[in-house]
C-alpha cells in the first residue's frame, strides 16, 4: 500500500514549488548573516571554544580563515540561486544542500530550525528530480530538442511524498511536545510569546486589542491543528482546510514574530509545494483532469 | 492518467529503497525528537541527532521577557558601566537571535566560554574598533540577565524596545558571570588594590 502510494504520479511542478521557493526563504534567513560571513563562520568573530563533547555543541568546528569564510558564503548564495533559476539543477541542490550542513554545524549560536531543517529539504528537491519545468535546464533540453515539449506533468516521485510527509511529521511532533509542555494547563502560552525582541507591529496591535480569551482560542486552535495533523492532512476531505488553515498559520506567524518570518515561508512552501490542490497548481490545465486527489 | 518519461535531471537512485529507507528513518528521527522521547539522542552522534532538532518549537509559556546585558568594567573610573555588546555581535543585533544572546543562551552556565567571551570582548574594546559607549580601557566584564515581567492580558501594552540597563529594577536583573578581581586588576594595572 505504501509503495502504491509512493509510486503514484504526481505533478511535477510539486517539486518545482520546492526548487524555487524553498532556497529563496532559506536565502532570506541567511541574509543578515551572510552579509557578515567573517563573524559568522570565520575568525572575525566570536567563537564558542571547542568544549569536548559538551552536549551543547553538536561537533566543533574552528573559524575559517576569513577568505574562505566569504568563499563558503558566494557559494552558498551562488548554489541557491542556480537552484532557484534551474541550473544544473541537481549539483546547484546538492551543493546548497551540503553548503546549508556545513554553516549549520560551524555556528550553533546562529542556527536555528531553517538551519537544521534546510539541508533535508534541498536534499529532496536534488533527489527529486527538480528542474524538468520553469527552469533553465528544461529550456536548454527543449531547444536540444528542436522546440519539442516532453510530456513531464506526472510522474511518481519520491521526494514529493517526503515532502508532503514532512511538515505533518513536524505539526505531530510540535502539538505532543505542546500537550506535554504548558499548552493544555496554561491558557496564555500564546500570549506570553509576544512581548519580547521577535514583536512585531502586529503582534504589538493583536495585543492591545484581542481579549485573553481570543488568545487562548487562538491556541487551542493552533494545538488541535498541530495534534491532530495526520487526520487533517490523511483524509481526502479535510485536507484542503487543514492546507489553507496551515498557510494562514504561518502567515501569521510569520507577520507576529519578525525572525520567524523564514521559517514561516519555509513551511508555507512545504504545504504548497505539498498540498495546493492541482487544479490550482496546474493552473494552465496540463494535469488538473487527471488529479482528483493528492494522495489517493 | 498520463505517466511520462523521466525529466533530463531524474537521478538514477530516485526512487530507490534505500532512499527510501533513509527518508523514513529521518521522518521518524524528527518525530521521536520532537515528542520528547530522546531515543534519537540516545542512538545518534550528536552531528545527526542535531539536524533532527526541528519540531518541538514553543511548547512552553515564557515566565518573563528574558533580555541579557554586559557590563564592563572601566579602568579609570573603577566603576561597572553598561556595555553595548551589539557592535560586536552585528548579526541579527536588535533581536534575540543575536549571537550574544545565543551565547548567553546556550552557555551562561559555561566557565570556559564565559572566559573566552570575556577575552573577546575586552580585546574587541580596548582596539577600539567601535562605538560601545564606554570610552577607555575596560579590566573585565559581567554579564547578566533581565527578566522582564510579562503583563497581564488587557492591561495597557508597551511596544519592546531595548532600554538601558538602568532603566531596569535591580530585582529584574540576574548576574551569572564576572570576570575575577584578579584579572580585573591585572588589566587594569591595579596591583594590590580592590578591583570590586
Amino acid at each position: 500500500m505504501v509503495d502504491s502510494w509512493l509510486d503514484q504520479p504526481v505533478s511535477t511542478l510539486r517539486i518545482e514549488v520546492a526548487r524555487i521557493c524553498a532556497p529563496l526563504a532559506v536565502l532570506g534567513f541567511m541574509s543578515s548573516r551572510l552579509q557578515h560571513a567573517d563573524e559568522w563562520i570565520g575568525n572575525g568573530g566570536f567563537r564558542v571554544p571547542d568544549l569536548d563533547g559538551d552536549w551543547r555543541q553538536p561537533i566543533f568546528v574552528p573559524a575559517l580563515d576569513s577568505w574562505a569564510a566569504w568563499l563558503v558564503a558566494a557559494v552558498l548564495v551562488v548554489s541557491g540561486i542556480a537552484c532557484v533559476l534551474g541550473i544544473k539543477t541537481r549539483w546547484a541542490a546538492f551543493v546548497f544542500a551540503a553548503c546549508l550542513a556545513f554553516v549549520a554545524l560551524s555556528d550553533r549560536l546562529a542556527a536555528y530550525t531553517v538551519s537544521k531543517l534546510s539541508p533535508a529539504v534541498m536534499l529532496a528537491v536534488a533527489f527529486g528530480g527538480a528542474g524538468s519545468r520553469w527552469s533553465v535546464d528544461a529550456y536548454l533540453d527543449r531547444k536540444r530538442r528542436g522546440g519539442e515539449e516532453p510530456s513531464r506533468a506526472r510522474q511518481p516521485s519520491g521526494a514529493v511524498r517526503f515532502l508532503q510527509l514532512l511538515p505533518v511529521v513536524m505539526y505531530s511532533a510540535s502539538g505532543i511536545a505542546k500537550v506535554r509542555g504548558d499548552w493544555l494547563h496554561d491558557p496564555l502560552v500564546l500570549w506570553s510569546h509576544i512581548h519580547d525582541s521577535y514583536q512585531t507591529l502586529v503582534s504589538f496591535a493583536l495585543g492591545s486589542v484581542l481579549p485573553s480569551w481570543a488568545w487562548t482560542a487562538l491556541q487551542a486552535c493552533v494545538l488541535a491543528f498541530e495534534v491532530l495533523a495526520p487526520l487533517w492532512f490523511g483524509f481526502s476531505r479535510t485536507r484542503t482546510a487543514a492546507f489553507v488553515f496551515g498557510v494562514g498559520m504561518h502567515v501569521m506567524i510569520g507577520l507576529m514574530f519578525g525572525p520567524v518570518r523564514w521559517l514561516a515561508l519555509l513551511m508555507i512552501t512545504l504545504l504548497v509545494s505539498g498540498y495546493l490542490p492541482d487544479g490550482i497548481l496546474e493552473w494552465r490545465g496540463r494535469a488538473s483532469k487527471v488529479a482528483p486527489s493528492l494522495l489517493e | 492518467m498520463s505517466a511520462v518519461a523521466r525529466p533530463p535531471s531524474s537521478w538514477p537512485f530516485r526512487g530507490s529503497a534505500a532512499l527510501r529507507v533513509l527518508a523514513a528513518l529521518y521522518l521518524a528521527g524528527v518525530w521521536l525528537d520532537g515528542t520528547g522521547t530522546g531515543i534519537p539522542a540516545r542512538i545518534l552522534p550528536r552531528a545527526p541527532n542535531y539536524f533532527l532538532q526541528v519540531a518541538a518549537l514553543f511548547p512552553r509559556s515564557a515566565v518573563a521577557s528574558i533580555d541579557y546585558r554586559a557590563e564592563a568594567f572601566v579602568c579609570r573610573e573603577r566603576a561597572w558601566r553598561e556595555i553595548d555588546t551589539r557592535p560586536y555581535f552585528p548579526i541579527d543585533r536588535d533581536d534575540k537571535e543575536n549571537r550574544f544572546d545565543r551565547v548567553m543562551h546556550f552557555f551562561r552556565e559555561n566557565r570556559k566560554t564565559m572566559n573566552a567571551l570575556d577575552a573577546y570582548l575586552v580585546e574587541r574594546h580596548d582596539a577600539g574598533e567601535a562605538e560601545d559607549g564606554i570610552q577607555g580601557r575596560i579590566g573585565g566584564v559581567r554579564f547578566l540577565s533581565l527578566r522582564i515581567p510579562i503583563p497581564p492580558p488587557g492591561s495597557r501594552l508597551e511596544r519592546t524596545v531595548r532600554r538601558p540597563l538602568s532603566a531596569y529594577p535591580d530585582d529584574e536583573r540576574t548576574f551569572f558571570y564576572h570576570t575575577p578581581s584578579s584579572r580585573l586588576r591585572e588589566r587594569c594595572g591595579l596591583a594590590g588594590e580592590d578591583a570590586r
